[in-house]
């Protein structure tokens, strides 16, 4: 009975050492860089689109919708998601490990607890927030916890991508210290700019410092 | 019936089992590495390596980059012997559950 307790007691070493030392990074820099790309295109759209109804009907405040703005931007990380899948699912085949391995799990159960108040946020956002034009605060919602989903992960995530986490997380909580100026703004342009700086800025200069660095041999 | 003999005494300690879970993840540990990781004095944690290179179960490498360094792998006798540990735990584990 002793000899299967001690065994099972090395066995949790065993397990929370590995979990500890494998290193996995949850977004690869091809990911960010496409990701990054996404963003920023879809930033200038959208401000392209403002500034072209701004010219022909300046009567009308905005021309796209409260619930279309979010929508844009779900849609395109949508397509961020499936990107990311894929790299890592093609990743996982040319190391010959499974798509949905420990370490992703591992990842998972760090990321998805920071991700429930955002997605609470967004389905309030559809069904009432848009109302009060409040693309503003959802923005700082994503952002902020997007960053703590990535700082989450900091127990087996390489420094770059923790670093990029407290870029969003600083990111939003100035965004929610200067509230009353950045409200003085007409919407979107405000939550469009955040948006286009972060998810797309703040993501291109990631993939460019990660692009090149050495990945470590057990690292996913 | 269980021979508890066929556990490899050498890893069956907590500090050299952990020095060897830790390099079974990947290759070549730094020594600083290992300490951080495992949270060791820099004497018990040299023991324990020096017990398992002795053995057979651990590669030392020395190499200057910058400074002097030196790193912890294991070898082919180290992993095997790593994973027959790993098998005779869970057949301890599983006995004890029946």
């Amino acid at each position: 009975m002793e000899e299967r307790q001690r065994a099972e007691e090395h066995l949790r070493v065993i397990r929370t050492l590995m979990e500890r030392a494998t290193i996995y990074r949850a977004i690869s820099a091809p990911t960010a860089l496409i990701g990054g790309l996404i963003a920023l295109g879809l930033t200038s759209a959208i401000w392209a689109s403002e500034r072209h109804w701004a010219q022909i009907a300046p009567e009308v405040m905005r021309h796209i919708s409260t619930r279309g703005f979010a929508a844009l931007w779900l849609g395109a990380l949508a397509i961020v998601l499936a990107l990311n899948a894929f790299f890592i699912w093609r990743k996982a085949q040319r190391d010959s490990r499974p798509f949905v391995s420990p370490s992703m799990k591992l990842a998972l159960r760090s990321i998805l607890p920071c991700l429930i108040f955002p997605a609470a946020t967004t389905i309030w956002f559809f069904y009432d927030g848009y109302e009060t034009d409040n693309e503003l605060l959802l923005v700082r919602i994503w952002i902020g916890f997007y960053g703590l989903a990535l700082i989450a992960t900091q127990h087996f995530a390489p420094r770059s991508l923790v670093l990029l986490g407290w870029a969003f997380l600083i990111t939003a909580a100035g965004m929610m210290v200067t509230s009353r100026q950045l409200e003085y703004y007409s919407t979107p342009l405000v939550p469009n700019l955040a948006m286009g700086i972060t998810f797309g800025l703040y993501h291109l200069i990631y993939a460019a410092c990660v692009w090149k660095s050495p990945v470590r041999v057990g690292s996913e | 019936m269980l021979d508890f003999d066929k556990l490899d005494k050498a890893i069956h300690e907590k500090g050299r089992l952990s020095i060897m879970t830790l390099l079974a993840t990947r290759m070549g540990w730094s020594f600083q590495d290992l300490k951080a990781e495992l949270n060791m004095s820099d004497g018990n944690l040299i023991t324990h390596l020096r017990t398992l290179h002795k053995l057979g179960l651990v590669a030392v490498t020395k190499e200057i980059r910058d400074r002097p360094q030196t790193s912890y792998a294991l070898t082919a006798k180290g992993r095997a012997a790593f994973q027959q540990y790993l098998r005779v735990l869970e057949q301890i584990v599983k006995a004890g559950r029946k």
